[in-house]
């Protein structure tokens, strides 16, 4: 506007006011002459003027000092518009603003960042004490990963570095929001509502743990929830901030004894407790976001930490059973009607909604062992999906957790079998004892729990009494002998409680399929089926696991058909129970389709491998165990058929994703790096298969110890590599460190340690070094047929390497009698159809008695299939 | 040799008396952290409902700013002037941090015809007073000048007449349809159409 439109517009409302109320209108129409914009302003200011009230008439010191205390009313919650923080200090391009909040860790304020953008911050100021270089150097060590996270349901951390006193702030996306846990009391959001706002929660800290971060440090107060469009948005703030300050960002905090600031212990994972947060994985977060769920569905926390000793609230953190949340609402005393209210229900009704599936999704997210949480937050939203979608969850079938068992089972190429037995039997004691406490409240379910935890404590006793010195023979005592034992006395020993019976005998034949004892394992495995199909109905996840488990043993024996035959039963009850898409199905269809790889209808497994893959990926996700287990399982059904691009492609992704999802150190990233390995020596890429197993080899000698089995494992790998390069002299040396290393952690007669010795001899056998060879070779087939026996699968291996250096020797007629030897012993058919084409078996290539043999090896095999041994 | 405040602030004044028109600016900033530092102290020390005088406040730093002998009428009129305008500035600033604060919160943002319609008005955007203020400065920069030394300053009619010298007949005039231009404005009724 022109002043001097103004002056006009001014000087005809003076006017106005001095003719009478009722001749304004005429006046107006007379003066303004059509000028309709003129007129609409004058009436305008005139109904103003008419006005008799406080406007500018209070001083604006007043005004002011009313709004500010009208922000405090409305704001109780959240952020305080607080005019007596108003500083104007900056920090860096951050000029602070207002206070938000103030912590155990330091404060949090709003401030606004001038360059290179302009934008409101918040800015988390680290109280000081701190020791700030490092603070600043751990968070620049995540700073990339950081800055890759770009997820509506988090917020972004910008940056981070120190105040001229020095202490450490970091800068982040400001959130405008309320807890979580108070939104949805606010808003009275029903418990469904409450699962699809935390199922977005979910996504997020997915999404983070794809970029590699754990946040560490989940709790209602790190997730803000601020209306978009008129619906709820979750925001997870400060991730990246718990590693960085290397503790805990909270607002109550304890000290552990040794001065170590620990803080809030509520959502705090039994093993963050333990470890001390060296022990850290994405399912921390998992059960952090477990108890975040049961408070939304409770109202309560799952275990009451106030007021406790340290000690104690460790303890209870690692022991104390969560109670239900359908049975937790219903102690809540006074407090459930509220509870319930806040869902819009009654307390009845609320106890009602939670039982069954929520039950089991929030113990399972709270499992105190990670092994058995879920693996991933998207497992838990994913069931939650199909809670709210009225499909079956997995958290009720406890089958969930052994089902991946083959893909762990096919990587565990160099367990410590005595070790292992051990922890398996062990396991499953304590797998037992949980569901002792799980059904504490039935009664007469309890007690025979009870009978049964005594009855197994009895009799791995007894399988152990056969290493004490009194019935022991020396110290001869193997794994072998008391496994023999222990599968013998099981027969009658459990009789009592097949149940049980049927369990044990499940685990031993998984310890036999690791010992290479595949028709033992093939037996125990159809003892347990059968008890199972006697006690419990075909469709009970038991039944199907113990079908699944001597399928598995079948195709260890080689009987490729008969395994296919039952994962096609196992597939056909699978789908009808659980669903067509259910993990347990899928799984079946992954073994399947790799059984029929080893059967040689490559093509048939492809198809079966790729569709299994897509479902997989579909439902649950491109990183779920059994898609990655897929994958791989895919992978070498793909080396099989010599297509060894696309193998080493999927298997490379099967790598990534492991490294993005778990880390670099997670054993199954290591794993999968083995594999690869694998496929790179099929291609001949041995410097390349060198350099994966040397760098899985260093991680697991700094993570693991020199002395871990796996670490032995990676080394012998690498030494292979080195075989294969035909640098002798590396892989010796490397072969003796592995060797000693061998001796020492599984003793002189363990078939790992045996196996070693095969390796160096080998070696030293292409370095003509033919007298240490033979001598090694000789010791090992010695104490393998004294330990596993002559007709070994082992032993004969063991044989047939002496036979290879027989014929490095040029001692044809020697290496052609052993070689009959381990055939007619016990070889597992895989080396003898590989025989024609072993470098070290070369001198006999063109040898008629060897052609005749190979001839007649694969005569053999064609004619009895399914033996798995010659 | 560093100057204390106070004899800074009384030399700008007198400077400003004298027709030296940066005078002004300069003294500004030195108004503005005084008087801001102390509407902090009382904002935070009162509690809410009290009632707070911007006069009190203004002579309290006046006292603080200007050396007692300095004070005479003239520099305190113009003192008074220099801090209607650093209050105009430390609400507005206050205003736009409350309201970036606000955008992205829950907290509903009071209406403007709430704010206008009640018998009060305690949910005043000073913010948007203060940009209304500086377009009613380009159309009538008297008008925008008493609001700011009556409203934000405490300055009577008989003190705002001085300062701007005019009337106080004039004053009360302007301070009603000041007051008229700023409504239509507030509440989104531009007289600009016209």
């Amino acid at each position: 506007m022109e002043p001097e439109r103004w002056q006009d517009i001014e000087r005809l409302c003076y006017a106005a006011l001095n003719e009478e109320k009722s001749a304004r209108a005429a006046f107006l129409d007379r003066a303004c002459d059509g000028d309709e914009a003129l007129r609409r302003a004058v009436e305008l200011l005139l109904a103003q003027h008419e006005k008799e009230d406080d406007f500018l008439e209070v001083p604006a010191m007043e005004v002011a000092a009313k709004g500010l205390a009208r922000d405090q009313q409305d704001a109780a919650t959240q952020t305080v518009a607080d005019l007596a923080s108003v500083e104007r200090i900056s920090i860096g391009p951050y000029r602070l603003l207002q206070k938000l909040g103030e912590g155990g860790m330091g404060e949090v304020w709003l401030a606004e960042q001038s360059k290179p953008v302009r934008r409101l911050v918040a800015l988390k100021l680290i109280k000081a004490g701190m020791d700030t270089r490092e603070v600043v150097a751990r968070f620049d060590s995540e700073r990339q990963a950081l800055a890759l996270m770009d997820h509506p349901a988090i917020a972004k951390v910008f940056d981070a570095g120190s105040t001229p006193e020095g202490r450490p702030y970091f800068v982040m996306e400001f959130v405008a929001g309320i807890p979580i846990t108070t939104y949805c009391d606010k808003h009275k959001m029903t418990t469904r509502q409450r699962m699809e706002l935390f199922i977005q929660v979910c996504e997020g800290v997915q999404h983070a743990h794809q970029k590699a971060i754990i946040h560490r440090d989940l709790k209602p107060s790190n997730i803000l929830v601020s209306e978009v469009d008129g619906k709820p948005m979750p925001r997870i703030i400060d991730f990246g901030l718990a590693k960085a300050t290397s503790q805990r960002l909270t607002d109550v905090s304890v000290y552990t004894r040794v001065g170590t600031f620990l803080g809030t212990l509520e959502y705090m994972s039994p093993e963050q407790a333990n470890s001390e947060g060296e022990d850290i994985d994405t399912r921390t977060d998992v059960y952090s976001l477990g108890v975040v769920l049961y408070q939304l569905l409770v109202g309560a926390l799952p275990l009451d930490l106030k007021k406790l000793a340290y000690d104690e609230i460790l303890h209870r953190l690692r022991d104390k059973e969560v109670p239900k949340p359908s049975s937790r609402i219903m102690s809540l005393g006074g407090d459930s009607a509220i509870t319930a209210k806040n869902r819009s229900t009654d307390a009845p009704s609320l106890n009602r909604q939670l039982r069954g599936d929520p039950d089991a999704v929030v113990l399972k997210a709270l499992e105190k062992d990670r092994k058995r949480r879920y693996g991933s937050p998207s497992e838990l939203a994913a069931d939650l999906g199909r809670y709210l979608r009225n499909e079956p969850v997995s958290a009720h079938t406890p089958s969930a957790a052994y089902r991946a068992r083959k893909y762990v089972r096919r990587h565990r190429l160099g367990v410590a079998v005595a070790a292992g037995l051990v922890a398996m039997l062990a396991g499953f004691a304590v797998a037992q004892g949980v569901q002792l406490r799980r059904t504490k409240f039935e009664r007469d379910r309890a007690n025979r729990e009870r009978d049964r935890a005594t009855r197994i404590t009895d009799f791995i006793t007894g399988m152990f009494k056969v290493s004490d010195p009194s019935e022991a023979r020396g110290n001869t005592v193997t794994a072998r002998e008391i496994l023999d034992k222990a599968s013998n006395d099981i027969k009658t020993g459990m009789a009592k409680d097949p149940d049980a019976q049927a369990g044990m005998m499940q685990v031993m034949g998984e310890v036999y399929i690791n010992l290479g004892l595949f028709s033992r394992a093939k037996d125990l495995e159809q003892q347990s089926l059968d008890i199972r199909r006697r006690i419990l109905e075909p469709e009970n996840p038991d039944t199907l696991a113990s079908m699944d488990d001597l399928a598995g043993a079948l195709e260890q024996c080689g009987q490729y058909a008969e395994a296919a035959k039952m994962f096609r039963q196992e597939i056909d009850i699978s789908r009808r129970v659980l669903g067509t898409e259910s993990p347990q199905t899928l799984n079946a269809m992954n073994n399947l389709a790799d059984d029929l790889r080893y059967d040689g209808h490559d093509a048939e497994g492809e198809r079966l491998g790729r569709e299994t893959l897509d479902i997989s990926r579909r439902v649950l996700g491109p990183e779920h165990q059994i898609t990655l287990s897929t994958m791989n399982n895919l992978a070498l059904c793909l080396e099989s058929e010599g297509r060894f691009p696309e193998s080493e492609t999927l298997f490379r992704a099967v790598l990534d994703t492991n490294r993005r999802v778990l880390g670099q150190e997670h054993p199954d990233t290591l794993n999968s790096m083995n594999n690869l390995s694998f496929a790179l020596f099929a291609e001949h890429r041995y410097v390349e298969a060198e350099k994966v197993n040397r760098e899985a080899f260093d991680i697991r000698r700094r993570v693991l110890g020199p002395d871990h089995p796996q670490t032995l494992v990676s080394m012998e790998n690498l030494g292979f590599a080195l075989l294969c390069e035909g640098r002798y002299a590396e892989a010796e040396k490397l072969e003796r460190k592995s060797l000693d290393g061998h001796r020492r952690v599984f003793g002189p007669e363990h078939p790992q340690t045996l196996n070693t010795m095969a390796a160096l001899a080998l070696v030293l056998s292409r370095e003509a070094r033919y007298a240490e060879a033979e001598k090694l070779a000789r010791d090992s087939i010695d104490i393998s047929s004294r330990v596993l026996g002559p007709e070994n699968s082992n032993t004969a291996v063991h044989v047939y390497y002496l036979a290879c250096i027989e014929a490095r020797k040029g001692n044809r007629s020697e290496a052609l009698s052993l070689l009959r030897q381990a055939l007619d012993h016990g070889l597992a058919i895989s080396w003898g159809l590989g025989m024609d084409s072993f470098p070290d078996l070369e001198s006999l290539h063109r040898d008629p008695r060897f052609i005749a043999m190979v001839a007649d090896v694969k005569k053999r095999a064609a004619a009895n299939p399914g033996s798995g041994n010659m | 040799m560093p100057r204390s405040p106070s004899s800074e602030v009384s030399q700008l004044l007198q400077a400003w008396n004298n027709g030296d028109e940066t005078a002004f600016e300069r003294l500004m900033p030195l108004v503005y952290n005084e008087l801001h530092r102390m509407a902090r102290y009382y904002m935070a020390r009162e509690s809410p409902g009290h009632t707070l005088q911007t006069t009190a406040l203004v002579n309290e730093a006046y006292v603080r700013l200007v050396d007692s002998a300095h004070t005479n009428f003239q520099n305190r009129i113009h003192f008074l002037a220099v801090c209607a305008q650093a209050m105009r500035r430390i609400l507005a600033d206050w205003g736009r941090s409350r309201r970036a604060l606000k955008r992205g919160g829950e907290v509903p943002m009071l209406r403007l015809d709430e704010a206008l319609d009640g018998a009060e008005t305690p949910g005043l955007d000073f913010a948007d007073l203060d940009e209304a203020l500086k377009a009613l400065a380009k159309v009538d920069p008297r008008k925008s000048q008493v609001v700011e030394l009556r409203f934000f300053g405490g300055l009577n009619l008989e003190e705002t007449a001085e300062v701007l010298k005019v009337s106080s007949d004039t004053v009360l005039r302007d301070w009603k349809m000041a007051k008229n231009w700023l409504r239509c404005e507030l509440s989104g009724e531009s007289l600009d159409g016209a």
